[in-house]
């Protein structure tokens, strides 16, 4: 038990090494190491949910076994409790599902090895994140996973982007290792230990100056991880470049370990939470990162970039939930990127399946690919639903609470943002499915095919795992999320492991009680709801038999007759499909100045995004200078 | 604690970042980057200094309890930072030599056909 | 027992057909005062019955360039989420099923119609529905703002009275709260968010001047152009219990209160009080204004409406 954290990294980068000497001549070698890799990490973690989750122990284990001496920490420690845990299962759900589909999606492209190699390493990389209790071993595994984000974002270098994307990304990515790498510095220098439970004991009640320097410059440099807006350029380019197996990687797990270094730095790190002026800050950035990503997202016209700005969106609702910092705040947090992970995975994976089957993602060229892929509709469909917060499906669940908990906490105008956010998230996925899926194809995608099996199985396991996520909320609080707030608001068995027994009671006082998340606010799932349920869809039958519309002898469309063609007023028929740019014209010019500016504010130049991400780092370092006693 | 030193390191960290923000030339740019880890490497080689210790080397018998020596882990920390900064100056060189094929120049201001 | 009376109240009352009915009546009676009021004699009143039972027996087309199966389980979608929606507006002391979040699941039920019209229309393959789509998603865009601001406003001062300073989502504790105090319409803090309610009726229900969506001279019928027979008789009936909803809805926010006791009369007082509200707000903005364009919508309702609705909800804070 002790040993399955550290045997599911190892597990992934000796994967990535066996690839390197085994795998680069033969197809099905790399493929069958990348499969079995990926499983026994899956295997090892979800087998780590009962003794942390449901039994709330914490499970520490030394690298070469360099126990500390005298209660002073020597070697570098793994230390998993269930914070750490939530975030292990999204990511290694990600591994898994992105493997079997990109097994026939990189069918085109050659040296598909080294992509192996590289996947493997950004996985290994990504559990070692979460799963690790030493500051330095942080900095080290992000830096890991920027050079294999790099890699793989530059991968088709024949696509137009490709290149500069990463370009970018490595640049920005740099400053960002930079600044928490000064942070880690400046923190040693104060306390002369990285291992972070040590560290978050002895810097209790004791905020420095130099302590509250490197708060802010690790902040800044996580965030810029995490992605938030004024650090997220880099983010559409390198999501839009990618491959999509990559890019649901990307958007699942590289994201969130961004958000887990936030939560763990600012919760137990710091104990930080208790400052009002760092739950404003976080709560003032969440909210403009929602707003700004969303209404970027509304005006694009490619598909993954559009996506990409919405998960942009996405992690706003997230931090602004933990930044509200109550029980209920952070399992809103929690609970939404948990969905996020699976709604934005299927998003991408529809858009490699589109991809994969048309050889193009831009909204203007696509139409009325519903006829020939009615899976991948369906499956897009119910991602799109996802995300908008409709119910039955997660969205609704994890953003209600989000709205919840924001108005509990007497911040009503974040509310109704969050609200005018969900709705304008909608619009931009209507317009997805009209442009791609509905309405007339244009004459080049006459012999388009559904995907093969494979490419299927994941989303589709995808997308149950989003209708159970959203129908058996209690379920999946009780035993995943709770435990994870529970260790993240008390930090005393994190402490205890370290420092000895009793230590934090002493010093923190006795551990806060979390109580039980109530759904009924939800308006959910009491049997009531079950029955009225069942008879609204005996009528829905009835009515849909009544219409014809399950015989399709009844209603034949094959004939020959104009009476079937689309209504043009009498003229004669034409393409002329209503897609992309086409859409929203009216909402696009009542607030043209705004996209005017924003359009020009992005302007893909690798200095001005620099400039705002150093402006950005600026202003938390005088903010926090200014406020945090 | 030696203040020089702290000074240089400031200086270099904050020419390395007015060379990220102002040179157009893409080389120039993973110059600023390099100049900002090796700021950052010298700052941790100055935070682990004791005045008037010895360098971290003892066999068992000579090490004694009042032997005075500076703090090794700020060494380990830096010898990993500087590999990464080769690491991350390798792949930036290799991504410039793809980009000047396929764009044909270095300049800042054209390589930017992803924006909006 | 209980499968029954559940049964009986989702088909008959107040489910499927007396929603239906009453619907239906109301939109005839709006056609009617309408006409009147511009001089014609405009149709009976039980005319949009006739159209139902009309259209029913008229053949279903089913276009080429459709994708069958959204295109017809469209309508139904929008039709259930419908007649689950009535299920929680309480008429006077009496509801069919009372929850502690009624208004909430009222909320994003209703956000479901617009959207099956949407999905309908973009599974029709038409280029006038393409356009009426993304006019329609405008107009949710527009109204949904102000919408919530106004039902938060409510929720927020019957919480204070009633609920020890928490926020209230439950419509039977807003019909009790007017019980013992009186209308909320005579409250004066209130009045903004009355009118911003009464604005915003028209464009949910999709009628002039806001209804951009199915602007029959500019887009030919917009997201239903290709629909005949038995779906389009289904999303007329929408249409119908929609305007129903919203303004029983408003009934119930505003008007209510103690009522006659006896069920019979409560139900024809509610019934009333609707038809007054469906001449107020809907036929008499029809009957004397043209349709706005699509970027004056927007612009109307993030201004006016929210700007009211935020009076009241400030009122309301400070009021304390």
């Amino acid at each position: 038990m002790q040993h399955f954290p550290i045997l599911s990294i190892v597990t992934l980068f000796l994967g990535a090494f066996l690839t390197v000497i085994f795998g680069s001549k033969n197809e099905t070698v790399r493929k069958f190491i990348a499969l079995v890799a990926s499983s026994i990490s899956l295997i090892l973690v979800l087998m780590l949910i009962k003794p942390v989750m449901i039994k709330n122990n914490v499970i520490q284990y030394w690298l070469g076994n360099w126990r500390p001496i005298h209660d002073w920490a020597i070697g570098i420690g793994l230390e998993v409790d269930a914070l750490g845990l939530f975030f292990g299962i999204i990511a290694v759900l990600t591994i898994f599902l992105s493997i079997i589909f990109s097994f026939k999606y990189t069918k085109k492209d050659s040296e598909t090895d080294k992509y192996y190699v590289l996947f493997l390493m950004l996985s290994g990389a990504v559990l070692g994140l979460v799963f690790t209790g030493d500051l330095f071993n942080m900095f080290v595994m992000i830096e890991i996973m920027t050079f294999a984000a790099v890699g793989l974002t530059a991968f088709r270098n024949y696509q137009e982007g490709a290149l500069e994307a990463a370009f970018k990304y490595l640049v920005l990515g740099s400053i960002g290792s930079s600044m928490v790498l000064a942070g880690t510095i400046t923190i040693y220098s104060q306390v002369h230990t990285l291992n972070m439970a040590q560290i978050s004991a002895l810097l209790f009640n004791n905020l420095t100056p130099s302590a509250l320097f490197a708060f802010a410059l690790l902040l800044a440099g996580f965030s810029l991880k995490a992605f938030v807006v004024p650090f997220h350029p880099a983010a559409p380019d390198a999501y839009m470049s990618a491959p999509s197996s990559v890019s649901m990687a990307f958007s699942g797990m590289v994201n969130k370990a961004g958000v887990y270094a936030i939560i763990r730095l600012v919760y137990v790190l710091f104990h930080a939470m208790d400052f009002k002026s760092v739950q404003i800050l976080l709560i003032i950035i969440g909210t403009i990162t929602m707003f700004i990503g969303v209404t970027m997202a509304l005006a694009q016209n490619d598909f993954k970039r559009l996506l990409a700005f919405h998960s942009i969106s996405q992690i706003g609702y997230v931090i602004t939930a933990v930044g509200v910092s109550t029980a209920l705040g952070l399992t809103a947090g929690l609970y939404h990127a948990l969905n996020h992970t699976l709604f934005k995975g299927l998003l991408f994976l529809t858009a490699g399946a589109i991809f994969y089957a048309t050889g193009t993602t831009d909204l203007n060229k696509l139409g009325g690919l519903a006829r020939k892929m009615p899976q991948t509709a369906a499956i897009f469909l119910i991602g799109a639903f996802s995300i908008s917060g409709l119910p039955p499906f997660n969205g609704f669940v994890s953003k209600w609470l989000v709205y919840q908990a924001t108005f509990q906490a007497n911040l009503a105008p974040v509310t109704i943002i969050a609200l005018l956010v969900s709705v304008m998230t909608l619009a931009s996925f209507i317009k997805v499915a009209q442009s791609i899926f509905f309405g007339q194809m244009p004459k080049e995608f006459e012999n388009v095919k559904e995907v093969p099996l494979s490419m299927r199985i994941p989303m589709w396991i995808m997308a149950i795992l989003c209708v159970i996520t959203g129908v058996l909320p209690n379920i999946v609080t009780k035993y995943l999320v709770s435990p994870a707030v529970t260790a993240a608001l008390n930090i005393g068995k994190y402490i205890d492991l370290m420092m000895g027994n009793g230590y934090s009671e002493k010093i923190l006082g006795k551990p806060i009680e979390i109580p039980a998340v109530d759904f009924t606010l939800a308006g959910y799932w009491d049997p009531i709801a079950w029955l009225v349920l069942f008879a609204l869809l005996l009528i829905a039958v009835t009515i849909v038999a009544v219409a014809g519309g399950f015989n399709a002898v009844s209603l034949p469309t094959e004939v020959d007759d104009p009476k079937y063609d689309v209504f043009f007023s009498g003229e004669a028929s034409e393409h002329s499909h209503v897609k992309g740019n086409d859409l929203f014209w009216g909402l696009k010019h009542d607030l043209r100045h705004y996209f005017g500016f924003m359009h020009d504010a992005h302007s893909g130049i690798i200095n001005d995004y620099a400039l705002w991400a150093i402006f950005t780092t600026t202003i938390f370092i005088v903010y926090i200078f200014l406020l945090v006693p | 604690m030696i203040l020089v030193n702290y000074i240089a390191c400031i200086i270099l960290i904050v020419l390395g970042f007015y060379v990220i923000l102002t040179k157009k030339n893409i080389l120039k740019i993973i110059i600023g980057m390099g100049l900002i880890d090796y700021g950052i490497n010298l700052l941790i080689i100055s935070i682990g200094f004791n005045p008037g210790g010895t360098a971290p080397i003892f066999t068992f018998t000579e090490l004694k309890p009042e032997s005075f020596f500076v703090d090794p882990v700020p060494q380990a920390l830096t010898l990993t930072s500087i590999v990464i900064g080769a690491c991350v100056t390798a792949m930036a060189l290799s991504l410039v030599i793809k980009i000047k094929e396929k764009y044909g120049t270095l300049d800042a201001d054209k390589v930017r056909r992803l924006n909006g | 027992m209980v499968v029954l009376k559940y049964l009986f109240n989702v088909l008959v009352f107040p489910g499927l057909l007396f929603s239906a009915l009453v619907g239906l009546l109301l939109s005839g009676l709006d056609r009617k005062v309408v006409a009147r009021m511009q001089k014609r004699i405009g149709p009976p009143i039980i005319q949009p019955i006739y159209d139902f039972f009309k259209l029913l027996g008229k053949e279903t087309i089913v276009p080429r360039a459709a994708s069958r199966r959204t295109f017809l389980y469209a309508p139904v979608i929008g039709l259930l989420a419908l007649v689950t929606v009535t299920l929680f507006i309480p008429i006077y002391k009496y509801t069919a099923i009372s929850t502690v979040a009624d208004i909430i699941v009222i909320l994003y039920l209703l956000t479901i119609p617009a959207v099956a019209l949407i999905m309908g229309g973009a599974a029709s393959g038409s280029p006038y529905a393409g356009v009426g789509i993304s006019r329609e998603m405008v107009a949710i865009i527009s109204y949904e703002l102000p919408l919530v601001i106004v039902l938060l406003t409510i929720g927020k001062h019957v919480g204070m009275a009633l609920n020890k300073g928490v926020i209230t989502f439950s419509l039977s504790q807003i019909v009790s709260y007017q019980a013992e105090f009186g209308p909320m319409i005579t409250n004066w803090r209130l009045i903004p968010a009355a009118l911003a309610l009464l604005l915003i009726i028209p464009i949910k229900v999709g009628s002039l001047p806001f209804d951009i969506a199915e602007a029959e001279i500019e887009i030919c019928e917009g997201p239903l152009v290709e629909y005949s027979g038995a779906p389009l008789a289904i999303f007329k009936l929408n249409h119908a219990i929609k305007m129903f909803i919203m303004t029983s809805l408003f009934v119930t926010l505003f008007l209510s209160g103690k009522g006659t006791g006896i069920l019979i009369l409560d139900i024809v007082l509610q019934v009333l009080l609707s038809a007054v509200i469906v001449v107020i707000s809907i036929s008499t903005l029809k009957a004397i204004t043209a349709r706005l364009k699509v970027e004056q919508v927007l612009k109307f309702f993030w201004t006016y409406p929210t700007a009211l609705a935020l009076i009241s909800l400030i009122l309301v804070w400070i009021g304390r």
